[in-house]
């Protein structure tokens, strides 16, 4: 039986994976990937499969679980983006070597333009430098068709198989055919036989090596023959260009030929970009004067085209060297390719329209009501001068009110706290200036607990602060071992306590507190560093507060107004605690309250510095 | 048909287009769209390109869109590039006046765009006791009374009353109304 729905690409993954017969999967949150685990489990839930179906502490953690299902035999997956991969590129890197005996399929999603990320990296890149197989499809539907045949051919070849999308296949919305059947799989055996062959050590990994390149070799050929992937669109009219596409430029530039009604191109689409079916596009490009080439993110394909002298691509020039491939982008290459002067006319208009009528430029900042808003004013109120290390995830917005002023990767403020300590002491200053590092609860089970153990046996002075909001709010409420939850239905987990941790890495002050108590809490954060800087030693204050979109807790019911009378216009609340629920009036000079995004949750009030901003009273 | 739907975090843009996604679907037609998630929901601007018919790409390109919804104002004006000559704007506004006067009236008049302002933020306040959430279903109603992208309001209830979660569904189906009449 089959039926048609709209899915979202990650769906259309998860789907895949469920009725490739998957039996174990796992995964670390993370945009633009981070839908599928949950689809995963839902599907499972339908189709009535036994798929274990886990969160992992971190990526790292979550693709080694999937490679010792992959062990006893089992097809298992790991789902990561694309930042994720650098999390978990040890075991990556060290698997791919290995001939494995079930299949192991890792799903990693790139997101060029970075809308979500640190960074724009490819991890086609990965795949060629793990020497794996790798997919990378153009639209929903196709990523379901590939998961399917790259547990296929994990199976076959014993190999480590990777899907690749693109933020724009994760995302988009389309109609897929799904089914009903499950493949059956065989019962989970650990193998002991040959000896030695799950140990990498260096006697034993040479006997591997040549086989290992040896199978990235035959799948050459396979893909070179998999033409459901790479196929020629042939033009209608004799060719003038010809393209290579890859993924969901694919799609983009077909549109656009239609849109265009250009029948004088021809296009190549390479479905499998690692290892690539050489021999395709050689022949392609033999046989066009030009070609333009287009993938996401880096030349990737390109890189391994043997002769480049008719290719129009990113080495000379031809292509922006980044950011994402987007329609705008894909037409102006094209024209330029076909030597056909842009109309660039209605741009300049945009740009007046812009100008004359300014419209608010929206960065991202925290959530009305979100808890970690009074957390990071409440330290900037005590000390305006504190070195506020941060880290990915929401909190990490709080950039917007000029509260954080470093982050670098999930865990790396507790680390980067420590250096920057490291860094006063080594100029003999020791402790003057306040070091506060902030992540969040997912973010400290992460590698947060890793940089806590270190600094405390280095004796490095600065506070932690856990902002717990029971959630990994960020990438869109997923759960993680302190909230116990799992996605499941009829699953139980168990809540792992941050407390208990923290002082198990060995810390001797904590303190535990509700971020909206402002006032309350300022004598805490002066006490916490207090006694980091006179013990040497790191302190740790966890701000508790159930997030408030991600959770939908509605907080208590303490409307506010601000009192024109008092206002002097100062902006302090608008600049340092920058809630979408106080806006300037231009007009007055002064702030007022947009009830269309106030929560009612009445914490600015502790906020204003003339007591302007005042409980209004009534009821929910 | 392709629909760029424009908005801010937490206005229930992808609530929309999955309406109308159900609704083509169950045309028969094929469907496909793109959403940007993650930092969207922070109150950054939110976009979701819809297309129904014979499309490859997600993404609807500048200078292609029959509509464009508009839940802000602002995102409006930054957004309008997306329309084709002779589309069709729907936008949340209490100032009509900022898509007549200016450069913006002058390229409107010029490709033949028509605008339909919506006063959602007035009309709720006053009609739903300032519930703005029900904004997105309202703009869906003037979508429909547009007669820009050949919906009828039978098709329209029926799939917003079925991805409604129960307890907004007469609250969901109030808001079209209001947005089908204003």
């Amino acid at each position: 039986m089959s039926e048609r729905r709209i899915l979202l690409g990650n769906e259309a993954i998860a789907r895949g994976v469920v009725e490739s017969g998957c039996a174990v999967a796992t995964a670390y949150p993370g945009t633009p990937s981070s839908e599928i685990l949950p689809a995963i489990a839902a599907y499972s839930d339908e189709m009535g499969t036994n798929t274990q179906v886990e969160w992992g502490a971190n990526e790292k953690v979550a693709l080694e679980m999937a490679i010792g299902a992959c062990y006893a035999g089992k097809r298992s997956c790991a789902v990561m983006k694309q930042v994720g991969l650098n999390v978990a590129a040890d075991p990556f890197m060290s698997v791919a070597h290995q001939k494995l005996d079930g299949g192991l399929l890792v799903v990693v999603s790139d997101d060029p333009g970075c809308h979500a990320s640190q960074d724009d990296q490819d991890s086609r890149a990965y795949a060629a430098a793990a020497k794996i197989p790798c997919f990378d499809p153009s639209d929903a539907r196709e990523a379901k068709a590939m998961v399917a045949d790259a547990f296929d051919l994990a199976d076959r070849y014993g190999v480590m198989a990777m899907l690749r999308p693109t933020v724009r296949v994760d995302h988009c919305r389309q109609d897929v055919e799904i089914m009903d059947d499950v493949v059956s799989q065989k019962d989970a055996v650990f193998d002991r036989k040959p000896a030695g062959k799950r140990i990498v050590m260096p006697a034993v990994i040479h006997g591997f090596l040549d086989d290992h390149s040896d199978r990235f070799e035959a799948i050459r050929g396979e893909f070179g023959a998999m033409d459901r992937y790479n196929f020629e669109v042939p033009s209608e009219e004799p060719a003038k260009l010809g393209v290579i596409a890859c993924g969901i430029s694919y799609s983009v530039v077909r549109d656009i030929l239609n849109r265009l009604g250009r029948k004088d191109v021809s296009i190549l689409k390479i479905g499998t970009p690692v290892p690539l079916p050489v021999n395709l596009v050689e022949d392609f490009v033999d046989r066009h004067d030009r070609v333009l080439i287009l993938e996401e993110t880096q030349p990737v394909v390109e890189g391994q085209i043997p002769n480049r002298t008719a290719v129009m691509g990113r080495w000379n020039g031809w292509v922006p060297k980044t950011g994402e491939l987007v329609p705008e982008v894909v037409e102006s290459l094209l024209l330029r390719a076909l030597g056909v002067e842009e109309d660039l006319s209605d741009r300049e208009v945009f740009n007046k329209i812009e100008e004359e009528l300014s419209p608010e430029k929206r960065r991202p900042r925290l959530c009305p009501g979100c808890s970690h808003r009074p957390a990071y004013f409440s330290i900037r109120k005590v000390f305006p001068d504190a070195v506020v290390a941060s880290d990915i995830g929401c909190y990490g917005l709080a950039i917007a009110q000029n509260a954080v002023d470093t982050n670098i990767c999930m865990g790396g403020s507790v680390t980067a706290a420590s250096g920057i300590y490291l860094a006063f002491k080594a100029d003999g200053k020791g402790t003057d200036r306040p070091i506060f590092a902030t992540l969040g609860d997912s973010t400290f089970f992460h590698s947060g607990m890793t940089g806590l153990a270190t600094a405390v046996y280095n004796r490095h002075a600065f506070v932690l602060v856990i902002l717990d909001n029971r959630i990994t709010a960020m990438t869109g409420g997923q759960d993680h071992p302190g909230t116990g939850d799992k996605m499941r239905s009829g699953e139980e987990g168990v809540s792992v306590s941050i407390e208990e941790a923290v002082k198990g890495c060995g810390v001797k002050w904590l303190s535990v507190l509700d971020p909206y108590d402002i006032e309350k809490n300022k004598k805490t954060i002066e006490k916490a560093w207090e006694h980091a800087s006179s013990n040497r030693e790191p302190a740790v204050i966890v701000f508790r507060h159930p997030c408030i979109t991600m959770l939908k807790v509605k907080p208590e019911y303490r409307p506010v107004k601000v009192d024109p009378s008092a206002c002097i216009g100062c902006g302090l609340c608008i600049r340092d605690f920058n809630c979408p629920g106080l806006v300037w009036d231009q007009a007055t000079g002064k702030a007022m309250v947009d009830d269309r995004y106030c929560v009612n949750c009445g914490v600015c009030v502790a906020v204003c510095p003339k007591g302007a901003i005042v409980p209004e009273g009534g009821d929910r | 048909m392709r629909i760029v739907i424009v908005g801010v975090g937490g206005q229930g843009i992808l609530f929309s287009s999955k309406v109308l996604g159900e609704i083509a679907l169950r045309r028969g037609e094929k469907v496909v769209g793109s959403e940007v998630h993650g930092m969207s929901q922070r109150g950054g601007s939110v976009i979701s390109h819809f297309k129904s018919g014979d499309h490859f790409g997600p993404l609807v390109q500048v200078g292609d869109a029959d509509v464009v919804l508009a839940f802000d104002t602002d995102e409006a004006i930054r957004n309008v590039s997306f329309l084709r000559p002779g589309g069709t704007l729907i936008v949340n506004c209490d100032d009509p006046a900022r898509f007549e006067a200016g450069a913006m009236g002058e390229y409107l008049r010029d490709k033949d765009i028509k605008v339909l302002p919506v006063d959602g933020y007035g009309i709720l306040r006053e009609r739903m006791r300032g519930r703005f959430l029900f904004l997105n279903v309202m703009i869906l109603g003037a979508l429909v009374a547009s007669d820009s992208s050949g919906l009828s309001m039978e098709d329209m209830e029926s799939a917003v009353a079925d991805l409604s979660p129960e307890r907004f569904r007469d609250d969901n189906l109030k808001a079209l109304n209001l947005g089908f009449e204003r």
